[in-house]
């Protein structure tokens, strides 16, 4: 009889690694939007000057668990009119891809849910799965800033979607593969792919920001103009299973850009303790986390025509560019990665070049047309 | 022991979904129930997919059809004038005239089905990525670019139909 791990028979190992892997990845989610939120609030008090929570435990850190409870302990409410069935599904539409998106991700050689030859694609096919969940809790809650909510939010989604998929591409074509273990063990030391394709990182995160409904894309819940947008009629458990899928997205978000282009688990001292790589991922995925915390303390939202037109008009020029070039480059030179690391680092310097000077053309008409309109 | 038993199970799950779902987006009364009822097909399509050892394929279907057309659609729905009363989509009245149109088609359907009786196993599982893309983009990539372009001047002349003038 073939042994599996442990001495265990294989036939009884593979539904046990199943459950152990369900058990970890939803206690990984829970968790980690518990400790996320924390830190919002503290990382979000510090950079506006305040203290943050501070009485519920040390250093306020029962503050998020205390609220938590609270959630749970609310009152079911459902509206009267809203549409029952889509009502109470719309939360599990956008909870459950993505705990099945940590299914794929790379924590360490060997510790991985399931080594897809697809991971990749796997990711953003469950990414894309959110939209429906929105719009059908836009829709659900028969309420018209809801509605407005869920619509903003499927245009938004299904647009971001575009420059996110090209910038992935730009990274399979270097690296020949979509499996995530795959493209964790093509940069080993410091030889990352950020390096290479700096520019496809900073797209694919300006799209991640979009698709994971952050600051400054969060149109669709916008507090101050649209209530709260499609979670307006929710409140207690699903309310806060809305949230637990916005977190978790922003880790599996931040745990792409580790593995595509920070060398997922490499790290010192990774090669004598593998297991290591398990902190040095959880590091490099929390340190993006932080990344999206920092940038929602500090800018402004996006008004929607902005957000289309920075979509259409400047992420999707930009990453069809990338990719033409990256793929002629990798064509013409196959043994050598330096022409592609040089046009990428030309392209983003030209793309950071670009921005005041298109800002300030912009600023311009904008007063002109004040005046035209004083005049 | 060993798990060969689970593939047929979840065969007969898919199939169940996918002609339950089927029949409840035609019999469902309200449109929404519908688009949603064809997303939950797709998604057992996609399982199928899966079982078939066409990962990528399942993959592109949900990505295409759960995560893009079926939002298009309630989009569409939703921009739709809805009566406050429940309404039946217009062919369930045309009950004869639906027999008659759908038995023909469904008895070839029947007999094509069938010819796949002794058809060889399918290939080896879970790397169809390759093959797919070899076929897409080297023995079919003249098709596949004629395919793009008009899907391209498609695109355009939808952006040009909306244009509003600059008066």
């Amino acid at each position: 009889m073939p042994e599996g791990p442990f001495g265990l028979d294989p036939v009884i190992w593979a539904p046990l690694r199943l459950i152990i892997a369900v058990l970890l990845a939803v206690g990984l989610v829970f968790n980690g939007a518990l400790a996320q939120i924390y830190l919002e609030r503290k990382i979000q008090a510090i950079i506006q000057d305040r203290i943050g929570p501070l009485h519920t435990g040390p250093w306020g850190l029962l503050q998020t668990f205390a609220d938590a409870i609270k959630l749970l302990g609310k009152e079911d409410i459902r509206a009267r009119l809203t549409d029952k069935w889509f009502f109470l599904a719309a939360p599990s539409i956008v909870f459950s891809p993505m705990i099945a998106s940590f299914v794929v991700v790379p924590f360490a050689p060997g510790i991985v849910g399931a080594n897809l030859n697809i991971g990749l694609l796997y990711l953003t096919t469950l990414g894309s799965m959110t939209v429906l969940g929105i719009v059908i809790a836009g829709w659900a809650s028969n309420n018209k800033y809801s509605l407005i909510g869920g619509l903003r939010s499927a245009g938004q989604l299904i647009s971001y979607e575009v420059p996110q998929i090209l910038s992935l591409v730009t990274v399979v074509l270097l690296v020949g593969t979509l499996s995530m273990v795959g493209i964790a063990e093509s940069q080993p030391d410091w030889r990352i792919n950020f390096l290479i394709l700096p520019l496809a990182f900073v797209t694919y995160f300006i799209a991640g920001l979009a698709e994971t409904n952050r600051n400054p894309f969060d149109l669709p819940e916008a507090e101050s103009e649209l209530v709260a947008g499609f979670l307006t009629e929710y409140s207690g458990m699903r309310w806060a299973i809305f949230f637990l899928a916005e977190y978790g997205e922003v880790t599996v978000v931040s745990a792409i850009a580790t593995t595509l282009w920070f060398g997922a688990w490499h790290g010192p001292l990774t090669d004598r303790l593998p297991l290591l790589g398990v902190i040095w991922f959880t590091l490099k995925t929390y340190f993006f986390v932080l990344v999206f915390m920092w940038i929602r303390a500090t800018l402004p939202r996006l008004r929607i025509d902005q957000l289309m037109s920075l979509c259409w008009k400047v992420l999707i020029p930009l990453t069809l560019t990338n990719l033409m070039v990256t793929s002629v480059l990798l064509l013409a030179y196959p043994s050598s990665r330096i022409p592609v690391a040089i046009a990428n680092w030309i392209l983003l310097g030209l793309f950071g070049l670009a921005v005041p000077f298109f800002q300030r053309r912009r600023l311009a008409s904008l007063r002109e047309r004040l005046r035209a309109a004083a005049a | 022991m060993t798990y060969d038993v689970v593939e047929p199970i979840f065969f007969a799950l898919l199939t169940i979904g996918i002609v339950s779902a089927g029949a409840g987006v035609v019999l469902a009364n309200r449109i929404t129930t519908s688009a949603l009822l064809m997303a939950f097909s797709f998604l057992n399509v996609a399982g199928m997919f899966v079982l078939l050892g066409a990962e990528t394929v399942a993959a592109f279907q949900v990505l295409i059809y759960v995560g893009a057309i079926t939002v298009l659609i309630l989009y569409g729905v939703m921009f739709t004038p809805q009566q406050p009363r429940a309404y039946g989509l217009f062919f369930q009245k045309q009950t004869p005239l639906a027999a008659i149109v759908v038995v023909p088609i469904a008895i070839f359907v029947a007999l094509f089905a069938f010819s796949f009786r002794d058809a060889p196993e399918a290939g080896a599982k879970g790397h169809d990525l390759e093959p797919l893309a070899t076929s897409v983009f080297r023995d079919f990539g003249f098709p596949f670019e004629v395919a793009s372009v008009l899907l391209l001047a498609a695109m355009i002349g939808a952006i040009v139909l909306v244009k509003r003038d600059e008066e």
